[in-house]
């Protein structure tokens, strides 16, 4: 599903992914973990290029991203659902359209949109707030919005960048929880987190990333 | 859909800054404003200039000795060239009548005359296409040539004045249409450049989501497109106003301008036009901008 080929990335000189090179299979739920200036945002932007590899390949389902055309980026964007650290949520318009851009963007009728957008909010657990404005939100509310509008299109690959980095631990297991109620249902997902206590003891595939380098795998 | 999500978009985007949106919509209104005030007086400069050549003729004077029949051979000749829109022959006895009347009342400097001195001539009316002044010239030429022809007139100071005319007019309308739709085109331009870049956020995380570049376009488009039909229908209210002043005010003091036409298909032309320039304003717009 996921296939990092020793991948590296410079910025002015300086080394930020040296050689990096892992698998996640479908349906995994892996955790990527380390330092603050690990790697761990760099590498889940590259995933949907946000930033371009200098070095190696990353493969994502049928996309060969070291080969891909620009007009090709759009359609590896709509394969990949992600759940911004800062939430990426245009402020202008309701959860409803927010959540539904993602879908209005891959062209989905209207009438299919009001039905899925629904679900995707009723598994989040924030279906009564549809009307409302992502301003009104708290923190934990928002980032469930994300969530809902990363997952409502059904991507291959979720990507969550330190989504509780933002929130207080009770919201944070909350969120956990939700992530992992949408792998059981199937869906393959990669967490850059640096809290130990969001996989310790979930028995999840984490991999340790420090200065650039992934430096051990371990079992939560 | 896309096109639905567009439109609404758009829409939103128009209400939302509505005052930069107006201002533009205004001065897009006042440039066509323009452009429909000069194919006004274009327009009515055209008709006075079409009925110019129809004014204007040649005079083939025939020699005196001519009888019935090579008068007749004469008109034929001359009937036969294509470049001939009609014609027709005044004899000696109604040149001297059209004469005496036209002198009216001074008529009595013809009362000492023995015999009538005027030539039997043919007024010949040319197409409309062949009033300019090479054309008349080298007809002119041509019937001079005609046997029984004596002498020819024209009026070529006429034909110099419908040529020059019609082309000062062509030229002057080719400068201010383009003039003005370069300062349209600049204008919804700038708009939708500034519209951009207040939404950059926005675009910035619907790219993120997987939009393509034309999913992300069409809005702005959609959205010049809109200023342009706006400062249209704006346009045709300024222009009907401006008409019916001409025409019930101002005709009261100048009666001569109640004969004015209003070309009314530029009206509908209007708010199609603004469309038309909007939408190439925003094309060069966001097709400079990084996406």
């Amino acid at each position: 599903m996921i296939i990092f080929q020793n991948v590296s990335k410079y910025y002015d000189n300086q080394t930020v992914l040296k050689n990096i090179t892992f698998t996640v299979q479908k349906g995994e739920i892996t955790f990527i973990t380390g330092p603050s200036g690990a790697g761990k945002s760099t590498l889940l932007k590259l995933m949907y290029l946000a930033e371009s590899p200098d070095e190696g390949d990353i493969v994502i389902g049928d996309f060969h991203l070291a080969s891909l055309k620009e007009a090709q980026i759009p359609y590896l964007r709509r394969s990949v659902g992600v759940v911004f650290q800062d939430f990426k949520l245009i402020n202008s318009i309701t959860v409803f359209d927010n959540v539904a851009l993602s879908l209005r963007i891959r062209g989905v009728k209207e009438r299919e949109i009001r039905d899925i957008v629904s679900n995707a909010l009723k598994k989040v657990h924030i279906r009564h707030l549809s009307d409302s404005y992502p301003t009104s939100l708290s923190g934990g509310e928002q980032q469930r919005v994300v969530i809902a509008r990363a997952i409502a299109a059904e991507p291959l690959v979720i990507l969550a960048d330190e989504p509780t980095g933002n929130l207080d631990p009770n919201t944070s297991i909350d969120i956990i929880r939700v992530l992992r109620e949408l792998n059981a249902q199937g869906a393959t997902i990669l967490i850059a987190t640096h809290n130990r206590e969001l996989f310790r003891g979930t028995g999840n595939r984490v991999l340790k990333l420090d200065g650039g380098n992934i430096v051990g795998e371990e079992a939560g | 859909m896309t096109f639905s999500y567009s439109f609404k978009s758009a829409f939103k985007s128009l209400c939302r800054e509505k005052w930069i949106n107006l201002l533009s919509i205004l001065t897009v209104a006042s440039s066509l404003l323009i452009i429909t005030l000069t194919a006004f007086f274009l327009y009515n400069i055209e008709i006075i200039a079409n009925s110019l050549p129809e004014r204007f003729s040649i005079v083939a004077y025939l020699k005196d000795d001519l009888s019935s029949e090579e008068t007749q051979a004469v008109i034929d000749t001359i009937k036969r060239r294509a470049d001939i829109a009609g014609l027709k022959y005044i004899s000696k006895e109604d040149a001297i009548k059209e004469l005496q009347h036209t002198l009216k009342d001074t008529g009595y400097i013809l009362e000492g005359l023995t015999e009538n001195p005027l030539s039997s001539s043919i007024e010949i009316k040319l197409k409309k296409d062949f009033v300019t002044p090479s054309s008349a010239k080298h007809v002119a030429g041509e019937i001079k040539k005609t046997a029984g022809i004596d002498e020819v007139y024209y009026g070529e100071k006429i034909a110099d004045a419908i040529h020059l005319l019609r082309r000062s007019m062509q030229n002057m309308s080719v400068i201010i249409f383009l003039t003005i739709s370069s300062g349209v085109i600049f204008v919804t331009y700038s708009t939708v450049k500034i519209l951009f870049y207040r939404r950059k956020q926005e675009i910035e995380i619907i790219k993120l989501l997987g939009a393509t570049k034309g999913f992300l376009r069409m809005p702005f488009l959609i959205e010049g497109g809109s200023i342009g039909f706006f400062g249209g229908l704006i346009g045709i209210i300024g222009a009907m106003l401006f008409y019916l002043a001409v025409t019930y005010r101002l005709s009261m003091v100048i009666p001569m301008l109640k004969t004015l036409l209003f070309p009314f298909e530029i009206l509908v032309v209007l708010p199609l036009i603004g469309i038309m320039f909007g939408i190439i304003g925003s094309l060069i717009a966001i097709g400079r901008l990084k996406l």
